[in-house]
């Protein structure tokens, strides 16, 4: 490739989109299991940021312009308003995919420690979705008692997730997502750099 | 019958609106019902007995289960389990079921010039169509992983739950970035990414099915709307 410019290719374009992919693989694996208490639900700030740090921090050793983590939230954002999550979160990830975008490049994509930073900040895009629990609590109350769930699950909700814990739902997305993504480094450079694949 | 890209797009955005406004009277549950059934009716149209089949019973046992069976006050372990399992189907199913539709039915191409078609910058459109394509193979690689595993003795309840999922998390992710590779290879060969406008090989055109369904669809989103909200 002779012209180096920053402009991103078809094969960025791939990377990105196998990412995603994995990156929503897991998380619906895990998201389904929020339906059997709700307490699960709050509690994917701490695991999902964990189950997707290793595949995140392959990805992480991949990205060399700017834009790629930030088309990677676009999608999840897109995805996440198939998925039934709402518009009202859909803005906020993409935003926290693009601060986290610009945190891995004021390290020019290859500083360990804005690494780590930049997958926490992009880990909030996890508090994203429950945005619309938050701003429009009442109706969304009500829909979830309409929607055929039970009164005691809808508590447990409400209790796990209001406008009380959003901020220490926010600090351990960031504090899981620090962690997950050295735990993620660590795994990628026992497996991957050993065998060349990075 | 072969739809337009563009109306399968519309469907998803569609089906996923009405899923997401809760619906609270019978009225509104017949909308959602029906705006269901397109899509499996669809399937079937296509031949895709089984996949519809399926989906048909599933949705309609949760159905049932959540209306003469689970209400508010329902408490419980088995209860909660059950709501969990009907939440899931009953709020997620239709977009699935949606979503499945058009992934099994649309070619790449098509999906390429449809999104061509609509001006999406090409980094959405491409990226969109790898994470398409790629669903349903991390599906298979993910089966043959599990089964060499399995065969090996590691599996759930083998003990160890961090070695279980990194067993299973880095071999996938290994075929992912192989197959990524090759994947980027063949789309390189092809044209992809280059300076030149591309042509496409499949016509687009909207047909009169397309125009009905799209103003179904529409008018049920409306219909919806207007009775949820200003009624």
């Amino acid at each position: 490739m002779e012209n180096k410019s920053n402009k991103l290719k078809a094969k960025d374009f791939i990377t990105i989109g196998i990412f995603t992919a994995i990156l929503f693989a897991v998380e619906f694996a895990f998201g389904m299991l929020g339906y059997i208490h709700p307490f699960i639900v709050a509690s994917y700030v701490v695991i999902l940021p964990l189950a997707s740090g290793i595949p995140m921090m392959l990805f992480y050793t991949k990205v060399e312009k700017f834009g790629m983590i930030t088309i990677v939230s676009v999608l999840l954002a897109i995805i996440m308003f198939i998925g039934g999550m709402g518009y009202l979160g859909a803005p906020l990830i993409i935003i926290s995919g693009l601060v986290a975008d610009l945190i891995a490049k004021s390290g020019k994509y290859k500083s360990f420690k804005k690494t780590v930073l930049s997958f926490g900040v992009f880990n909030l895009w996890i508090c994203a979705n429950y945005f619309p629990i938050l701003i429009t609590a009442d109706a969304y109350r009500q829909d979830l008692i309409d929607g055929g769930y039970s009164a005691e699950y809808v508590e447990n909700l409400f209790l796990a997730i209001n406008v009380k814990t959003i901020g220490i739902l926010v600090v351990l997305a960031f504090a899981f997502g620090c962690l997950g993504a050295v735990i993620g480094k660590a795994a990628v450079k026992k497996h991957f750099e050993k065998a060349g694949i990075v | 019958m072969k739809l337009d890209p563009r109306t399968k797009l519309f469907m998803i955005l569609v089906v996923s609106l009405i899923v997401m406004m809760s619906a609270t009277t019978p009225f509104l549950w017949a909308i959602r019902l029906s705006i269901t059934l397109i899509p499996i009716v669809l399937l079937i149209l296509e031949k895709k007995y089984a996949s519809a089949l399926r989906f048909l019973l599933a949705y309609s046992t949760a159905l049932v289960l959540t209306f003469f069976f689970l209400s508010a006050e329902s408490e419980g372990i088995v209860a909660s389990l059950l709501i969990g399992y009907c939440g899931i189907v009953v709020q997620f199913m239709p977009a699935l079921i949606t979503a499945w539709y058009v992934v099994r039915t649309t070619k790449i191409g098509e999906f390429m010039s449809c999104m061509q078609k609509m001006h999406i910058p090409d980094g959405i459109a491409v990226s969109l169509a790898v994470v398409m394509r790629f669903f349903p193979t991390i599906k298979e690689e993910y089966s043959s992983i599990n089964d060499a595993m399995r065969m090996r003795g590691v599996m759930l309840g083998g003990g160890n739950v961090l070695k279980m999922v990194e067993f299973r998390m880095i071999p996938l992710l290994f075929s992912c970035v192989n197959i990524g590779e090759e994947l980027s290879a063949a789309a390189i060969t092809r044209g992809l990414g280059g300076e030149v406008k591309r042509s496409s090989v499949v016509e687009l055109k909207l047909g009169i099915a397309d125009y009905i369904l799209m103003t179904f669809l529409a008018a049920a989103t409306v219909i919806f709307v207007v009775f949820k909200y200003f009624l």
